[in-house]
């Protein structure tokens, strides 16, 4: 028998499956737009700040926002195959399914990390344009650094946690309203309750910004923050995976 | 080949297939006929892996299809026209399947070339028509060059010119050696298409047996003639078995066109018309899954 295909021949697949497609590039566009623009105002309205960590993070504002479209993104990219019928040649083309979804969160997390991470890169600009720091906003500051990283983490893995809630779920608005009510709801809802109880439970939430989040139930740690987001990813991933592979089409 | 052996697959109280044993020899094509609902395209998605049998097992080429190294050179299938994404051109859908088993680009442009689709690989295909659906479905069976075509209701939606293409395609395949398993619920659209039929009825195997003979077992010959009481008892004599037809002609079974044209002459009754009825493909295969279909207009 012939060898088996190689991984890259699935990531370029799903890379023309996903480039082929306009909602890609109006996600791509409004993310951008949107995550661009609130960090430009985030910037602006923040006239100066004490550190330049701090001055960074205003202008990070706008991923706060902007990841909607990322979850939009990420959750089109596995259930629009499932809700237009594609899944069966995708299926049939490549039967080992977990191999697929891997390739195609390959895809779609290598995408998170470009855009988030040249946004990172414009807001940092914007923060040094128009938010006064002593001592300037250098690139090299291990607090901006910090700051800039945790962003683009904390944005892929919100992509990657709504792929794999869109291979749990393969229905658009299942999805799409699970995502929202994890990411965007939970926290809020959470932190209005101001009982102990929240409080403790806020602390296993996952956070879209990872401890710079408006609304937040509870601060945590960056470090702690990340791994709650990253655990939620993981298994939320894995499940689908899972499920992917055993059900019928 | 594809070998299915006591395939079985339950859907909670509905049996979809039922014990289906059967293999389709390479070298021909196979036409796998049965009512809407009697498990033809459940069976082709067990064969596919895309649905998990209750019991039995289901291999293609010896191994089951989620085995396959590179499924789509050994297997190429056409199980549904939904099989894309509208918003996706021909091109673009053709060459994420390519890449996903590493076929040549090259054969992308092959395959849109010999299904006719040049003038419309960069439109998006939710805007097809059925039958150029189906054409870039046929197009996406055919890019790994496979041993083995699975293809359901295929000339579904094509106009007649695309028929006889598919037909002449088919045939070619088939005369290649490959293996060719064609669906459908039309018994007439498998009569020049098909040399082996596999019939199913509610999920059961009904049949399994060559073209030929099926119009064998029910072959019939009409003869008209003005003397057709003396005609008649002579093709009974000869061994025939003789119906009167509506229109006074008669329907004989038994007996071929020659013997009841030897046997008008001897017998002196003159013959206004001595036709081979074709029509008895039709009428073997309803009464073969006469009882056998699953949804059915209630009698008035």
């Amino acid at each position: 028998m012939t060898r088996g295909v190689p991984f890259r021949s699935l990531v370029a697949s799903e890379w023309t499956k996903l480039r082929s497609l306009r909602s890609t590039w109006w996600c791509t566009a409004l993310y951008l737009l949107v995550v661009g623009a609130g960090g430009w105002f985030g910037a602006a309205i923040t006239q100066s700040a004490p550190q330049p960590d701090l001055a960074v993070g205003s202008a990070l504002t706008g991923f706060g926002f902007g990841q909607i479209v990322l979850v939009v993104f990420a959750v089109l990219a596995v259930t629009g195959e499932f809700r237009t019928g594609m899944v069966l040649a995708s299926f049939t083309s490549v039967p080992r399914r977990g191999r697929l979804l891997l390739a195609k969160t390959v895809v779609v997390a290598v995408w998170c990390v470009l855009l988030s991470s040249s946004l990172a890169l414009f807001c940092w600009f914007a923060a040094g344009r128009l938010t006064y720091v002593e001592g300037g906003i250098p690139l090299t500051d291990p607090g901006v650094v910090r700051q800039l990283g945790v962003q683009v983490a904390a944005a892929t893995l919100t992509g990657v946690l709504a792929l794999g809630l869109g291979a749990l779920l393969r229905s658009s608005a299942g999805a799409l309203g699970v995502s929202f009510g994890v990411l965007f709801l939970l926290h809020p809802l959470l932190a209005i309750s101001e009982t102990s109880a929240g409080e403790r439970i806020g602390r296993f939430v996952p956070a879209l910004r990872v401890g710079e989040d408006a609304f937040l139930a509870v601060q945590t740690t960056w470090q702690l923050g990340l791994l709650v987001l990253g655990s939620w990813a993981v298994a939320t991933w894995v499940l689908g995976a899972v499920l992917l592979a055993h059900r019928d089409v | 080949m594809i070998e299915l052996r006591s395939l079985t697959k339950r859907y909670r109280s509905r049996v979809a297939v039922d014990a289906l044993t059967v293999t389709i020899e390479p070298g021909r094509v196979t036409g796998f006929l049965g009512p809407n609902g009697s498990g033809k395209t459940t069976t082709m998605r067990c064969v596919l892996g895309l649905t998990r049998p209750t019991a039995g097992t289901a291999t293609v080429l010896g191994h089951p299809y989620r085995e396959l190294a590179r499924p789509m050179r050994r297997v190429g299938a056409l199980i549904d026209p939904r099989a894309r994404h509208p918003g996706r051109t021909a091109r673009s859908h053709l060459l994420a399947l390519a890449q996903s088993n590493a076929l040549p680009r090259a054969r992308v442009d092959e395959v849109i070339e010999l299904v006719g689709l040049e003038s419309v690989a960069d439109d998006r295909v939710g805007g097809f028509s059925l039958g150029m659906g189906q054409r870039l479905g046929i197009a996406a069976a055919l890019l790994g060059d496979p041993d083995v075509l699975l293809l359901d209701e295929p000339v579904n939606g094509l106009e007649p010119e695309g028929i006889r293409w598919v037909r002449g395609l088919l045939r070619v395949l088939a005369d290649e050696g490959r293996t060719v398993l064609v669906s459908s619920h039309l018994m007439s659209e498998m009569e020049d298409t098909a040399d082996h039929l596999v019939v199913l009825g509610r999920g059961r195997l009904l049949a399994d047996l060559p073209m030929a003979d099926l119009l064998g077992a029910h072959a019939a010959v009409r003869v008209r003639s003005p003397q057709a009481p003396l005609l008649a008892s002579a093709l009974q004599r000869a061994g025939g078995h003789v119906e009167l037809e509506i229109d006074g002609a008669l329907k004989v079974e038994g007996l071929d066109a020659a013997a009841i044209g030897d046997i008008a002459f001897a017998t002196g009754a003159r013959v206004h018309e001595l036709a081979r009825i074709t029509a008895s493909l039709e009428a073997a295969y309803l009464e073969l899954t006469g009882d056998d279909v699953e949804y059915r207009a209630a009698p008035r």
